[in-house]
């Protein structure tokens, strides 16, 4: 049993926002540098800042080392980091938030069933046969229909109350788990389940630098938006009747994180399959390194949550000769992550 | 802090709940200076009345006005600046220090991104200091006792700037010296000029501390003047049913015995 730290140097012990964040903004590019650099044809990350140079015209290159870089670098690796990079800040901030806006530090981003609904969508598109796009929309579409339903439930049966929307998201992500269940059942076993299964895993390989770039701009706007509700989220994890009566339009910020947090998750699960646990553990690293206050606790997030998901997906195509899945890297290294949280927070909970 | 005078006035408010009336007919006021115990038993609809004036409740009748404006017609925003709710002390679900809890009180000037500016900062240290709990101040609010949390919320609604302050049952499970340490801070804070009503089970902390007491009683204020008129023993036995005497002490005080 080790012997709980006195609070005052706990809080002392946390490095300031002014380091913070310029530290962990650090820590992403290098992440960035060594995840572009690692792979079968290794880059050291001095030959990646000479190739960069030559691409914003600061120095010349041989033009086929340049070529060879600008496939490597550009086209091959650039995609993959750019999706873990964004992903993995989508999950974290909308699991901070959604931890915030429910009141709950063991909430995850699947609260309300987006990513049991995008997962069953995306598993259908698959069954129809259709192309990556109409997988992609069909996954988009579901997560959104199964919060809706949530969201519905609630209103139905509780006036949208806290609990109603917990018990509405249970219901929805259950049905949606079903359906899923079904869609497998009737799947072609030799093609279509393995490709539904594989899927499910999560994986990055298959994303393209075009579609990563039409999803940032309602993924940055969503993550930018939650960032900036922070201190209407401190009030609002007090209570309702309290938010209000510091002047907090609770409804809009409310139903508002939510809606950043579906389009964020319905979106990840379209792109890259379900990919587990950053939503849910990221949060809590982030707390212990800034605290419970949510103005830094969601920018925070933001940048670890980046930084993890790059370097799951660094290991799940580097360990071994085939790549793993990387929704099963994040659970295995979720898992020890947040046994070592635990010990940390117990305390608050007990 | 400007200290302009504030009353907050509830006219025929009548409050229905699932074809039951709660509240029929009120009429109450609370002005700077004052402290109104709300007294009345389990059901009588205390909280009811507290969030119908808080305006987080609409009355099926009646209104609540601030300084003569209906609740209704002020924003959120501006009726935190002048009416400030003190909830009774619960665990919040993160370790927010004392001090960021404090500094919510000034979200009602800052909207959502500004930032604590000096102005902000100064409001909230003066608030910590007015309570005496600055050696509490980086302490987790989770890992304090009911009556240091309820220090705190105090804290926070006069980090607020409002000048009336509604509290539900402010002592209710403080041990013994801390309810009355609370009860010392709030005559302060009402000599200081803030209006303050507070709903209770004790009779005897109405006596000790309020300058008038209001019985809620089937919906209805029955009663609503100064202590000693108000708190007759028939009163409490036909409200409580239970026997009692009231019996004036030293220095002009009255307590209940029973």
């Amino acid at each position: 049993m080790s012997r709980p730290v006195s609070p005052c140097s706990a809080s002392k012990r946390r490095p300031a926002a002014s380091i913070l964040l310029p530290l962990l903004i650090l820590l992403v590019v290098v992440i960035t540098l060594v995840a572009l650099g690692t792979g079968r044809y290794p880059v050291s990350i001095l030959d990646i800042l000479r190739f960069s140079a030559g691409l914003i015209g600061w120095s010349q290159l041989e033009p086929a080392q340049f070529d060879l870089m600008y496939n490597l670098l550009v086209e091959i690796r650039l995609p993959r980091v750019l999706a873990a990079l964004l992903l993995g800040a989508a999950l974290a901030v909308s699991g901070a938030a959604f931890q915030g806006v429910f009141r709950n530090p063991l909430v995850s981003p699947n609260l309300l069933g987006v990513l049991s609904g995008s997962a069953f969508g995306a598993a259908l598109g698959m069954l129809l046969g259709g192309n990556w796009l109409l997988i992609q929309l069909v996954a988009f579409a579901c997560g959104l229909v199964a919060v809706g339903l949530a969201l519905a439930i609630a209103h139905a049966f509780g006036q949208g109350s806290l609990i109603m929307l917990v018990l509405g998201g249970i219901v929805s992500g259950a049905l949606f788990a079903a359906l899923l269940s079904t869609v497998k059942y009737v799947a072609d076993p030799y093609n279509e389940l393995p490709a539904i299964t594989l899927w499910l895993m999560g994986s990055l390989a298959s994303v393209e630098i075009r579609e990563v770039l039409w999803a940032a701009i309602p993924m940055g706007a969503a993550i930018v938006a939650l960032c900036a509700s922070g201190r209407w989220l401190d009030a609002l994890a007090m209570g309702d009747d309290e938010a209000r009566t510091l002047g907090v339009p609770v409804a809009l910020v409310r139903y508002g994180v939510i809606g950043c947090a579906t389009l964020l998750g319905a979106l990840t699960v379209s792109l890259a399959g379900m990919i587990g646990w950053v939503g849910l553990i990221v949060p809590h690293v982030a707390r212990l390194l800034c605290g419970p206050g949510h103005s830094r606790l969601l920018p925070v997030s933001t940048l670890l949550g980046a930084s993890f998901l790059l370097m799951a997906d660094l290991l799940a195509r580097s360990l071994a000769d085939s790549e793993i899945p990387i929704g099963i890297v994040t659970e295995l290294l979720g898992i020890p992550v947040f046994l070592l949280v635990l010990r940390r927070v117990r305390r608050g909970w007990n | 802090m400007s200290m302009e005078p504030g009353v907050l006035r509830a006219c025929g408010l009548r409050f229905e709940r699932a074809g039951r009336t709660v509240l029929d007919g009120i009429d109450l006021s609370l002005a700077s200076g004052d402290i109104l115990a709300l007294l009345g038993v389990n059901g009588a609809g205390k909280t009811t009345l507290l969030r119908c004036l808080l305006g987080l409740l609409r009355p099926c009748a009646g209104q609540v006005s601030l300084d003569g404006a209906p609740l209704a017609s002020l924003s959120r925003q501006r009726l935190a600046c002048r009416l400030a709710y003190v909830p009774q002390a619960h665990v919040a679900p993160f370790p927010f220090s004392v001090r960021e809890v404090v500094t919510l009180g000034r979200l009602p000037y800052q909207g959502p991104f500004g930032a604590a500016g000096a102005t902000d900062l100064d409001a909230v240290e003066s608030a910590i200091d007015q309570l005496g709990i600055g050696a509490l101040a980086e302490r987790p609010y989770t890992e304090l006792s009911g009556g240091e949390r309820q220090l705190t919320l105090i804290a926070r609604a006069l980090a607020q700037g409002a000048r009336l302050l509604i509290m539900d049952e402010p002592v209710s499970g403080l041990d013994f010296g801390h309810q009355i340490r609370l009860l010392r801070h709030l005559e302060r804070l009402a000599a200081d000029g803030y209006g303050i009503l507070k709903t209770t089970h004790h009779p005897d902390h109405a006596l000790a501390c309020a300058s008038r007491v209001a019985v809620l009683h089937q919906g209805r204020i029955e009663v609503d003047d100064v202590p000693d008129k108000v708190l007759t023993p028939e009163r409490i036995r036909r409200l409580y049913r239970v026997d009692v005497e009231v019996l004036r002490v030293s220095g002009g005080r009255s307590v209940v015995i029973y």
